[in-house]
């Protein structure tokens, strides 16, 4: 019995690797590699088991346009200054979604853009910067998630108030907004109860007393444009612990 | 065995795609475009064969190298090989395209069966001896569940899309399969 579901469970990690699935199967596994580890690594085997097969493939030149395009696409998105390492702690997060959207639906709650302020040359950070702390919440003041911000290390640890389902249609993105300036994308949030990130310089800037941090709901893989799409669920402003 | 780990981890680590994967990673658009002078053949041929679209494949290339410069700080080259780790990205990806396409007079829902954002899709394993073993254990599979398993990697077919065309019930489609899976597991662990 215990064989026939581990069977079971092995089979389906491999048919979603290989994005076999459809319909309601799909939705299973895709909410198991967000919540299992073991499930996700299994899945991760397998990709690795059948990588090999890629040698096979012909490569074929694209057209000459393709790189123009590519080039344009990403100059926009902020060169970089918005990726996040995303410090992959082991305790993935264990579903953020479902309650969130509920809630964006509920309060219709919509990020706007501010017009960005002349850039400032950017003091250096001073090592003994004191940590900041912002206690993120909805329209209700109901706290949802406490966010954590060392400029000496330059990394912000999350902490997720609540049990929140997964929902795998809708990634969760993290914003910071500077008093009078643009929301800047901190990465789309992991799922679990906690979260670390060692935010890159450019970004660690940003993070200063009367900042806001907010939590918006977008699709799957983060804002398409770079700038907020969908409801924010979750917002508050920087101060001293 | 151990060392072994270890060796292999360092040529990882001193991959030259890797490098700049590493680099993208951290904002470098001449790392972008030096990583798609590289690889983009590889990762068009990995889109055109799964779409057999030229529009689609070139919108889904797009996508990958867009992906990458979001995403790059996942690829752990401990785990994976930058190739191997932009090759999935371009076929999970395509699938994604392939699953969106919508047969005329569907419903919207279906539609919807594409890859979720969730980060995990983005975690590979692949250890130094998969390559040579993969053949062999394949080779032992009856031919049936072998094209199977060979169609649904290099074409995104689906179960419901293998089994119309074997003209088999799902479940009997399903069996084959799963069964097929299983033992190349077992063959690829022995």
């Amino acid at each position: 019995m215990t064989d026939e579901r581990e069977n079971d469970r092995e089979a389906l990690a491999a048919e979603h690797a290989l994005q076999m699935l459809r319909g309601d199967e799909l939705r299973q596994a895709s909410a198991l590699a967000g919540s299992d580890r073991g499930f996700a690594r299994e899945v991760a085997r397998w990709r690795g088991r059948l990588a090999p097969l890629f040698a096979e493939v012909e490569a074929v030149d694209p057209p000459d346009a393709m790189w123009a395009r590519i080039e344009q696409a990403t100059a926009g998105s902020g060169n970089g200054a918005n990726v996040v390492t995303l410090r992959r702690s082991r305790a993935l997060w264990r579903g953020v979604a479902a309650g969130m959207t509920a809630l964006a639906a509920a309060f219709g709650l919509v990020l706007l853009e501010r017009p960005p302020v002349p850039q400032q040359p950017v003091a250096i950070q001073r090592p003994a910067a004191p940590p900041l702390v912002a206690m993120l919440g909805d329209t209700d003041k109901n706290m949802k998630v406490v966010a954590s911000w060392d400029p000496a290390s330059r990394r912000l640890v999350l902490a997720v108030a609540g049990d929140m389902p997964a929902d795998p249609s809708h990634a969760h993105e993290l914003w910071v907004i500077p008093q009078g300036g643009k929301p800047r994308s901190l990465g789309t949030m992991a799922t679990g109860k906690q979260m670390h990130m060692r935010l890159a310089e450019a970004l660690a800037q940003l993070l200063q007393q009367g900042a806001t941090i907010a939590i918006s709901v977008e699709p799957p893989g983060g804002s398409p444009t770079g700038a907020p799409t969908g409801p924010v669920v979750a917002s508050g402003s920087l101060g001293q612990a | 065995m151990e060392r072994q780990v270890q060796l292999r981890v360092e040529a990882r680590g001193n991959d030259e795609l890797g490098r700049l994967l590493a680099a993208v990673a951290r904002g470098e658009q001449g790392a972008l475009r030096d990583l798609y002078r590289r690889t983009s053949a590889k990762l068009y041929g990995i889109c055109l064969r799964v779409l057999a679209d030229e529009g689609e494949a070139q919108d889904v290339l797009q996508e990958v190298f867009t992906t990458a410069w979001t995403k790059a700080d996942l690829f752990d080259p401990a785990k994976a090989s930058a190739m191997t780790w932009l090759s999935v990205l371009a076929r999970n990806r395509a699938i994604d395209r392939l699953r969106a396409r919508r047969p005329p007079g569907a419903p919207l829902d279906e539609a919807n069966d594409v890859i979720s954002g969730d980060l995990s899709q983005f975690e590979i394993l692949e250890r130094a001896e998969d390559a040579s073993r993969l053949r062999d254990c394949l080779d032992e599979l009856d031919e049936r569940a072998r094209a199977m398993i060979r169609s649904a990697f290099f074409d995104g077919a689906s179960y419901p899309e293998l089994a119309s065309r074997e003209k088999v019930p799902l479940p009997t489609m399903k069996s084959w399969i799963r069964r097929g899976l299983l033992r190349l597991r077992g063959c690829l662990e022995r």
